[in-house]
């Protein structure tokens, strides 16, 4: 098992209310799983995303990755943690407009004090892999929507994840685009192992996955 | 890691090219404010330090209750420093210095006049003044003996060996040239060209056993390992077995490594000196490099919703906050490297015309260890204190909030950076006014009833034949209509030369011991210094030939002397009896900032140094001055025809307050410039960040002159807290400035009102520019942008 969360709650403070942003969340993921979230805006979806990627806290419940107990470890080990086995996607890609398309690659390894040599050999691999050798030397801004989701993808991958958490991946992108990444993913997920969670609004692009999760305001259904 | 750091530093700068030329510009012009002033106070600081046993070298100095008060002074009996020699076997080498005199050197047809002094031989034993020729032990050992600096050596004898060639001083005297000095340097107050031997004093019989005759400096260097303060109790009492007059007087002795920078006495006490302007105009280095380091930190931190996205995806890979931190601090670092480079360039052009406004020739030594390792020491602690806010705030953010999107503090103008502003601007207030009250003081002084006629006066020292052919020097500068009035004085009239407390006249409280100052006047010193007469009459010996012991008081003197009717009253000073025949209005002798002293004009009777005349203004000046130098080279020969302007000397009284008030605007005006430049920046920031809430209110019909408004009162409101800060402190600060000057303005409320208003309205002037372009912007495409 990847990882399991136990009744989870989050709340915020409004008003002298609760506001329950997740309301007892229990969810168990295996290793290889392809897991889209999906629900209406404001249900909890990039909360619940955060939770897992350990980039949001929260009040109440358990949450156990690859055995570690997550809601008991300090926030170094934590960034550790994640830093080690979850590749993140964005819906507005997140690349450093400032850093060229090999620098953004490389820009994870710089944090795990990868060697500069295997650094520039894991960068040269990943240009290959998604044949953006040729842009390689290019901003962020000089690509395409599509172009920057797979240099986005493949900033994810570099680390080699256990776990990609893909925040409406495809939002920004047009269908042909869409299509890409999903197929992408989903070749990521069979012939690597590398284990899935999305959310998504297209039930198109939810049916890649093997399981769908709905969410309503905060809770599971 | 590194290099990823430098790269990313670098292309920041570069595509934020405003924000990057704000940031350098104002960083440079602080450091460059800093660095020189740094300069001036090294220089300072190291002001006669140079000395090898400084730490073993006083100044005897005399101290003495008055009236209640103790004063300090530092002129000494002639017989001091035997006596001293005598008594106290902890003394290694005393020497007296005679004041600095000006003496005519001849060499075959040369004539040169050169300032010197005479000392006694121990003198280039206690003071590390090295010799280029000859020896320590025997260069003043024979009376006629003098030694000279290599730049005199060089305009007397030219390439010559002047070592063993002879001399002949004030025409009088023949001396063989025994030593050379090497050249004095810039930073010590002493200024002479050449040394005489104190034999040479004896042998012209000026020495004199005198101790109430306190006239030269005398200087001791102890014996390695002498207790201080146990010899300081000691030789307090040398007066005691010696002066029979005033046998409590105190000695003591002064640090010599102290009399630059602090020899103000106060009652007793050391109350400072010039270090309190060095105090100052450091704080001030201080304050303008940390404002130029706030700007650093607002403006960074106003750009923090540009960089957020970058903090949030760096953590989301993994970075930890310290690498954050290291990469932010990095970049200011470069950015603090930068502007030093900038700032170097702009102190080496500068460096002159600074030196010229304080008036120091000052320099970098770019060999020394300590110029790089300082150099480097400020950029780095630049580059932290500038770095040091913005790099903890932007690494605090939390990736989730900042990637989602929902991140907008920049918004308003959050608490720290609010602080920062208001400190800009309270110094930059406090400095204005500082500026405002310090010319309004300079210009009262300037315009200062003199109470003489400054003005196409003139004086020259009684040097060479002069004394001897005075009667018919004075008949023919007369006769030839350049001088309407002539008058022998025992000083210029700029400068009191002798005071004294030992006046009694009748009705005198004999503790009364208050100081009277002296000058020596032998006819028609009224009419040629232009004195305002009261009472009386002016000295005429022509016809009144006892005028040679008439006395003149001044109106603080007969005050002093509670004379009803003064005219024909008797004072007894130096053993003769003076009558008073008239009284003057006051005039400024010593210092125009100070009020004004007790003073007795005394007749021809007196001695006499100088002569004052006063042109004729039917005539130019040049004509005058060709006609008396001809009339001057009749009767002195010998000597070249020197002259000072009494208006040009009393200008020089104003020399140090001139350079305060020239560098208090000039700071001014910088703290100004870099607190507008970090203002503007912010001000940009804000109106772009704000851009979504301009067009919402564009497009619900508020008009461009509201949006201003709008944009602008946060920053306004600012100033406004500033201002209120700002003026009790400069009040306080410049009420105790002011207080060292007798004569001074008090303070009016409106020097406030325009220091805040002229801030008001620069304020509103910069965030207006930035307020107006964000309400003209068209909504349609702030809006689509969203």
């Amino acid at each position: 098992m990847l990882l399991q969360l136990r009744n989870i709650f989050k709340w915020v403070q409004q008003g002298g209310q609760r506001i329950f942003l997740l309301k007892d969340i229990n969810l168990e993921v295996q290793e290889g799983e392809f897991i889209s979230i999906m629900g209406p805006s404001g249900s909890g979806k990039s909360t619940l995303l955060n939770v897992i990627g350990m980039l949001d806290t929260f009040d109440e419940g358990e949450y156990d990755f690859l055995s570690e107990s997550v809601h008991t470890l300090k926030e170094k080990y934590r960034s550790n943690l994640y830093k080690e086995y979850i590749g993140f996607v964005f819906q507005s890609y997140h690349l450093l407009d400032d850093l060229t398309v090999e620098e953004n690659l490389e820009m994870p390894l710089l944090y795990k004090k990868i060697k500069s040599s295997e650094r520039k050999a894991l960068v040269a691999d990943m240009l290959d892999r998604f044949s953006i050798v040729g842009k390689k030397d290019l901003f962020p801004t000089q690509l395409s929507g599509g172009q920057q989701q797979l240099v986005g993808v493949a900033r994810a991958l570099i680390g080699k994840p256990k776990l990609i958490l893909a925040d409406e991946p495809t939002g920004n992108l047009n269908s042909q685009q869409s299509e890409e990444i999903m197929q992408l993913f989903k070749k990521l997920n069979k012939e690597e192992g590398v284990t899935i969670i999305q959310v998504t609004h297209s039930e198109k692009n939810a049916a890649y996955g093997s399981r769908i999760i709905n969410l309503l305001d905060g809770r599971k259904i | 890691m590194f290099r990823n750091y430098l790269k990313v530093a670098w292309r920041n700068l570069i595509r934020n090219k405003s924000f990057s030329v704000l940031n350098i510009v104002g960083l440079s012009i602080g450091l460059t404010v800093f660095t020189l002033i740094v300069l001036w106070i090294n220089f300072e600081l190291g002001f006669d330090r140079f000395h090898e046993n400084q730490e073993r070298i006083y100044e005897v100095n005399n101290q003495y209750a008055i009236e209640g008060e103790i004063w300090t002074w530092n002129s000494t009996p002639k017989a001091m420093a035997p006596a001293i020699k005598k008594d106290y076997p902890e003394v290694d080498r005393v020497s007296r210095y005679y004041y600095d005199t000006p003496f005519l050197f001849s060499v075959d047809e040369k004539r040169i006049k050169a300032t010197g002094t005479i000392v006694d031989p121990d003198f280039l034993h206690i003071f590390s003044f090295p010799l280029v020729q000859g020896s320590i032990e025997s260069v003043l050992s024979d009376v006629n003996s003098v030694v000279i600096t290599e730049t005199f050596a060089k305009k007397i004898f030219g390439d010559k060996d002047p070592i063993g060639e002879l001399v002949k001083i004030d025409n009088a005297d023949s001396f063989k040239v025994t030593g050379v000095l090497k050249d004095l340097p810039d930073n010590t107050d002493f200024t002479f060209e050449f040394l005489v031997p104190w034999d040479y004093l004896i042998q012209k019989d000026w020495d004199d056993n005198n101790w109430g005759n306190n006239s030269v400096a005398t200087y001791v260097k102890l014996k390695e390992n002498v207790d201080f303060n146990n010899f300081s109790a000691n030789i307090k009492t040398l007066r005691k077995n010696y002066d029979k007059g005033s046998p409590d007087m105190e000695t003591l002795l002064y640090p010599y490594s102290r009399t630059y920078l602090y020899s103000e006495f106060e009652n007793g006490k050391e109350i400072g000196g010039r270090i309190e302007l060095i105090r100052m105009f450091g704080f001030i280095a201080a304050i303008i490099l940390l404002i130029a380091c706030i700007n650093f930190m607002n403006l960074s931190t106003a750009r923090s919703e540009k960089r957020a996205k970058e903090v949030g995806v760096r953590k989301v890979m993994g970075a930890p906050k310290k690498y954050l931190i290291y990469q932010f601090l990095g970049e200011s670092m470069l950015i603090s490297s930068i502007a030093a480079l900038l700032a170097f360039v702009i102190i080496l052009l500068v460096l002159p015309s600074f030196s010229n406004l304080v008036g120091k020739e000052l320099s970098i030594d770019f060999t020394s260890k300590e110029f790089w390792l300082s150099a480097i020491g400020i950029i780095l602690f630049t580059g932290m204190l500038a770095g040091s806010y913005p790099a903890l705030y932007l690494s605090a953010f939390k990736p989730s909030a900042v990637l989602k999107g929902t991140f907008h503090k920049a918004n308003t103008l959050i608490t720290p950076r609010k602080v920062l502003v208001v400190v800009q601007f309270s110094v930059a207030i406090i400095l204005i006014t500082a500026t405002l009250i310090i010319t309004q003081q300079l210009e009262k002084v300037q315009d200062r009833q003199l109470g003489y006629a400054k003005d196409n006066l003139i004086y020259t020292f009684i040097e060479g034949d002069i004394e001897k052919n005075y009667g018919a020097l004075r008949e023919e500068l007369l006769k030839s209509g350049a001088a309407t009035s002539v008058t022998k004085t025992s000083s210029p009239i700029t400068e009191s030369w002798s005071n004294t407390w030992g006046i009694e006249w009748e009705g005198k409280n004999e503790n009364d011991k208050t100081i009277i100052l002296r000058l020596m006047a032998d006819d028609a010193v009224v009419k040629t210094l232009g004195l305002e007469l009261l009472e009386g009459r002016d000295m005429d010996l022509q016809k009144y030939p006892t005028d040679s012991t008439a006395v003149i008081l001044n109106e603080t003197s007969v005050a002093l002397m509670g004379f009803e009717d003064p005219i024909g009253k008797i004072v007894n000073d130096n053993g003769k009896k003076w009558h008073v025949i008239g009284v003057v209005k006051d005039f400024v002798f010593n210092s125009p900032f100070q009020k004004i002293e007790p003073l007795v004009i005394e007749g021809a009777k007196g001695w006499f140094n100088v002569v004052h005349m006063k042109l004729n203004e039917a005539n130019t000046t040049a004509n005058n001055l060709a006609t008396i130098e001809r009339v001057y080279k009749n009767y002195n020969p010998e000597y070249p025809f020197n002259y000072d302007f009494v208006d040009g000397e009393y200008a020089k009284k104003f020399s140090d307050q001139q350079i305060t008030s020239k560098l208090a605007g000039l700071f001014t005006l910088l703290t100004i410039l870099i607190s507008c430049l970090g203002l503007f920046g912010l001000a940009s920031y804000m109106a772009e960040n704000r851009i979504k809430e301009v067009g919402i209110r564009k497009v619900l019909g508020a008009s461009v002159g509201t949006i201003v408004t709008l944009l602008s009162k946060d920053f306004l409101k600012l100033v406004g807290i500033s201002i209120l800060i700002a003026i009790p402190v400069s009040w306080y600060y410049m009420s105790n400035w002011l207080e060292d000057f007798a004569f001074r303005i008090t303070i009016s409320w409106w020097v406030f009102a325009i220091a805040g208003l002229l801030t008001l309205v620069i304020a509103l002037i910069t965030v207006s520019f930035q307020a107006v372009k964000a309400a003209r912007a068209n909504p349609v495409k702030s809006l689509r942008t969203e």
